[in-house]
């Protein structure tokens, strides 16, 4: 490798790692087509190097969400339950699911809460619910400081049992195809749970460090991760994340939807034309 | 449920803030690493030594050779320690919060925790 395209892939990484930061996904939608396509690298080791951005994105930019209390961590916790066995279940699925088909599925299962995303680019925060008893007893009942319009907003977690769900189809999905699957994350949360968008956003990326980690032993043992091509990108990673954590506050919730919808349309197509035979 | 709760030894802003910290020491930690690294790389090649010791023959992503490529000052070696603790830091903040949530007296949230750490550990120790 040489100087230049290390300086190119870290300035990329950085990008990446500001994306991430504020749309709550992990920074493999452009880590992964950018290493291949403009470096040339083999797809096998920018996989690996991105399982290591997510880890990258989400220690960085957590680190400033849990102190600013933008990441509930009981919210992440519960729904880690939820991740960890779903990944367990998909490793033990890999060796008899064909992976092209739920490329497809998945793809079309993000596309389609693309469209959902739509419906509330205009919302800033969800309407106000009584809190329900599962909700109260698990104590997903919280409130985050908004820098933004200068309160406290107070939510409370609904639809417990399908945000559950739903990210137990989540931790399948990265136990199936090693990927960090903040984006469906990020829907389970704001889509199904309605919690506040810079709180699932947040949360997502204090969880999808966990879920790459319980991965990257494969990825480490089968020699796909190259620690020199690592470096730059960890290194920027590490960089553009701790900038997307010192935008977020300042940010509005609509605003984060505005980043979160074309990302989540991006890695939706990526995700089909992987499915298809496309490798992006 | 219990109904003698345990006492309180930490409040949830003191929780906030060790998970925090716990999170930047890695990171920071984890970009040092890789950043020296990066800088020895430029001086001699990631296979080249710092103390002159003769190029290294194992493929980089060969991390039985760690020990003894910090101690001759290799950069492959640097960027392999600050690729390990990277990975390391969530498991970290996991355990941390195991340990966080007991202090802050909520038991379910102790045994959620235990049980995420438990099958995170097993993920990346047992599954191959």
């Amino acid at each position: 490798m040489t100087l230049g395209a290390d300086v190119g892939i870290f300035l990329v990484s950085i990008a990446a790692g500001v994306v991430g930061a504020l749309a709550g996904v992990g920074g493999g939608i452009l880590i992964v087509p950018a290493l291949t396509l403009l470096f040339g690298i083999d797809i096998r080791l920018a996989i690996g190097a991105s399982i290591v951005s997510v880890i990258a994105t989400s220690s960085g930019a957590a680190a400033a969400y849990v102190r600013d209390r933008l990441t509930d961590m009981r919210v992440g916790m519960f729904l880690e339950l939820a991740t960890t066995t779903g990944a367990v279940v998909g490793a033990l699925l890999a060796a008899i699911v064909a992976p092209g088909l739920l490329y497809i599925l998945l793809g079309m299962v993000l596309l389609g809460s693309a469209g959902m995303q739509v419906v509330r680019l205009g919302e800033e925060v969800p309407p106000d619910v009584e809190p329900s008893g599962l909700a109260a007893r698990l104590r997903l009942v919280s409130s985050y400081p908004d820098a933004r319009l200068g309160r406290e907003v107070p939510y409370a977690a609904r639809r417990v049992p399908l945000g559950f769900a739903l990210m137990w189809g989540a931790g399948v999905v990265s136990g199936l195809l090693g990927i960090g699957s903040g984006a469906l994350k990020v829907v389970a949360m704001d889509g199904a749970m309605r919690l506040p968008m810079k709180v699932s956003s947040a949360t997502s990326n204090f969880m999808i460090g966990v879920t790459a980690a319980a991965s990257a032993g494969i990825y480490l043992a089968r020699g796909d991760v190259d620690p020199t091509l690592v470096a730059p990108v960890a290194l920027g990673v590490l960089a553009g994340a701790t900038l997307g954590a010192r935008l977020l506050p300042r940010l509005s919730n609509r605003h984060v939807r505005w980043v979160f919808l074309p990302v989540l349309v991006v890695i939706g197509i990526q995700t089909l034309l992987r499915g298809l035979g496309v490798g992006l | 449920m219990s109904s003698r709760r345990p006492p309180v030894r930490l409040t949830p802003d003191q929780f906030r803030a060790v998970v925090s910290a716990v999170l930047r020491i890695g990171v920071v930690t984890a970009a040092v690493l890789t950043g020296a690294g990066f800088a020895m790389s430029l001086l001699v090649g990631w296979e080249g030594s710092l103390t002159g010791a003769p190029p290294a023959t194992a493929d980089p992503t060969d991390f039985s050779q760690l020990v003894a490529g910090l101690l001759a000052l290799r950069p492959i070696a640097f960027a392999q320690a600050g690729l390990l603790v990277l990975l390391a830091t969530p498991v970290l903040r996991v355990a941390t919060s195991v340990v966080g949530f007991w202090l802050e007296a909520d038991r379910l949230y102790v045994a959620i925790t235990a049980l995420v750490l438990a099958i995170l550990l097993a993920s990346i120790f047992l599954v191959r």
